[in-house]
C-alpha cells in the first residue's frame, strides 16, 4: 500500500531534538494507523509513509505545538491517499447513529455486563479487540480520543470532521464498546448468563 | 442546576447531565457548566452512579493504550528508512 512518495530533496535533515520527539511518538502513530486500517499489514505501511513524509517535511511543524497531532494529521492523509484516489470515504450516518442511543433495557443489560468486570487488570487483549471490531467511523475517534488524550478540537482537526461529529462518534464508539465487551464478559463467563440479551 | 424545584425539573436535569455527560468527564465543558454538572451529579444517585460507570470504563478503554505498541521490526525498518535519507541517529 505504500504511496507514491517524490524523492528526497536536497534539504536539511531535522533537529535532533525533533527526531526524537517523532521517533518516541510512534507507538502513537501505528495505534492510530491500525484504527484506520484493517489490515496490520496496511497500518505498517500508513507508519512508514507517514514519518517519511514527515521527514521530509519537518520545517512545516511549528515548534511548541503537538508533535503527535501532526504526525497523526499526516497518517490520516497518507492513509486518505493510499485508498483508491478520489473514492469518497466510507462514512455512516453520523447523526442517525447519534441518535440511536441505547434503550434503558440497553443500557442496564450492557452496564450489568460490564460493571462487574471493569476492576479486572485482564481487560486490554478484550479491549483490543473489541476496538478493533469497531466500524473505522468510531475506532479512528474513540482511538485518538480515549486511548491518545487528544481533546475534541484536536481529532476534530486530524479527520477533518467538524467537533460535533466527534462528540456524536465518540458516543455511539463507546457505546459500541460497552455493548461488545459486556457481550465478551457473558460469553467468557466472567459474569453469570442471562436468558436474553437486549442489544440486536 | 443547583435547585431542583420538582421531579419534572429534577428529571430535565437529570437529562440534560446525562446528554454532557461525555463532555463532563472528557473535561470539554466550560468552567460554569461543569461546576453546574458536578453539583447534580453529586447531589443525584442515578447519575452519580451513571457518571461513575462511565468514568471507570474510560479508565479501563485508557489502559488499553499499553497493549498495542509499534513493533520493534517495523520501527526498526522505520528508522534505517529515515537514516537513509539523512536522519543521524
Amino acid at each position: 500500500m505504500m504511496t507514491d512518495i517524490p524523492e528526497a530533496e536536497a534539504r536539511p535533515a531535522p533537529p535532533q531534538e525533533f527526531a526524537d520527539a517523532a521517533i518516541g511518538a510512534m507507538d502513537d502513530v501505528y495505534r492510530f494507523a491500525r484504527s484506520l486500517t484493517r489490515d496490520p499489514s496496511d497500518a505498517e505501511d500508513v507508519v512508514q509513509d507517514t514519518y517519511l513524509r514527515a521527514f521530509r517535511s519537518w520545517h512545516t511543524f511549528q515548534p511548541g505545538t503537538d508533535i503527535r497531532r501532526w504526525l497523526f494529521t499526516i497518517a490520516r492523509n497518507v492513509f486518505l491517499r493510499s485508498r483508491e484516489r478520489g473514492q469518497r470515504e466510507v462514512t455512516l450516518d453520523d447523526e442517525a447513529s447519534a441518535v440511536a442511543e441505547a434503550s434503558q433495557a440497553q443500557e442496564a443489560w450492557v452496564r450489568g455486563g460490564l460493571d462487574p468486570i471493569l476492576d479486572r487488570a485482564d481487560l486490554g487483549p478484550a479491549i483490543i479487540e473489541a476496538l478493533a471490531a469497531l466500524p473505522e467511523t468510531f475506532k479512528t475517534v474513540v482511538t485518538l480520543v480515549d486511548l491518545e488524550d487528544q481533546p475534541y478540537e484536536a481529532a476534530a482537526e486530524v479527520l477533518g470532521i467538524p467537533v460535533g461529529t466527534v462528540r456524536s462518534r465518540l458516543f455511539r464508539g463507546r457505546k459500541l464498546l460497552q455493548e461488545r465487551l459486556a457481550q465478551h464478559a457473558r460469553d467468557a463467563g466472567l459474569i453469570p448468563a442471562v436468558p436474553s440479551r437486549s442489544p440486536a | 442546576m443547583t435547585h431542583d424545584h420538582s421531579p419534572h425539573d429534577h428529571k430535565a436535569r437529570c437529562e440534560a447531565a446525562l446528554e454532557q455527560l461525555f463532555d463532563f468527564l472528557d473535561g470539554e465543558l466550560d468552567d460554569s457548566l461543569e461546576a453546574e454538572l458536578k453539583v447534580h451529579v453529586e447531589r443525584c444517585k442515578p447519575c452519580f452512579d451513571r457518571a461513575d460507570f462511565e468514568r471507570r470504563f474510560l479508565e479501563v478503554i485508557a489502559t488499553a493504550r499499553a497493549e498495542e505498541r509499534c513493533p520493534k521490526a517495523l520501527k526498526d525498518r522505520v528508522i534505517a528508512t529515515l537514516r537513509a535519507q539523512g536522519l543521524q541517529a
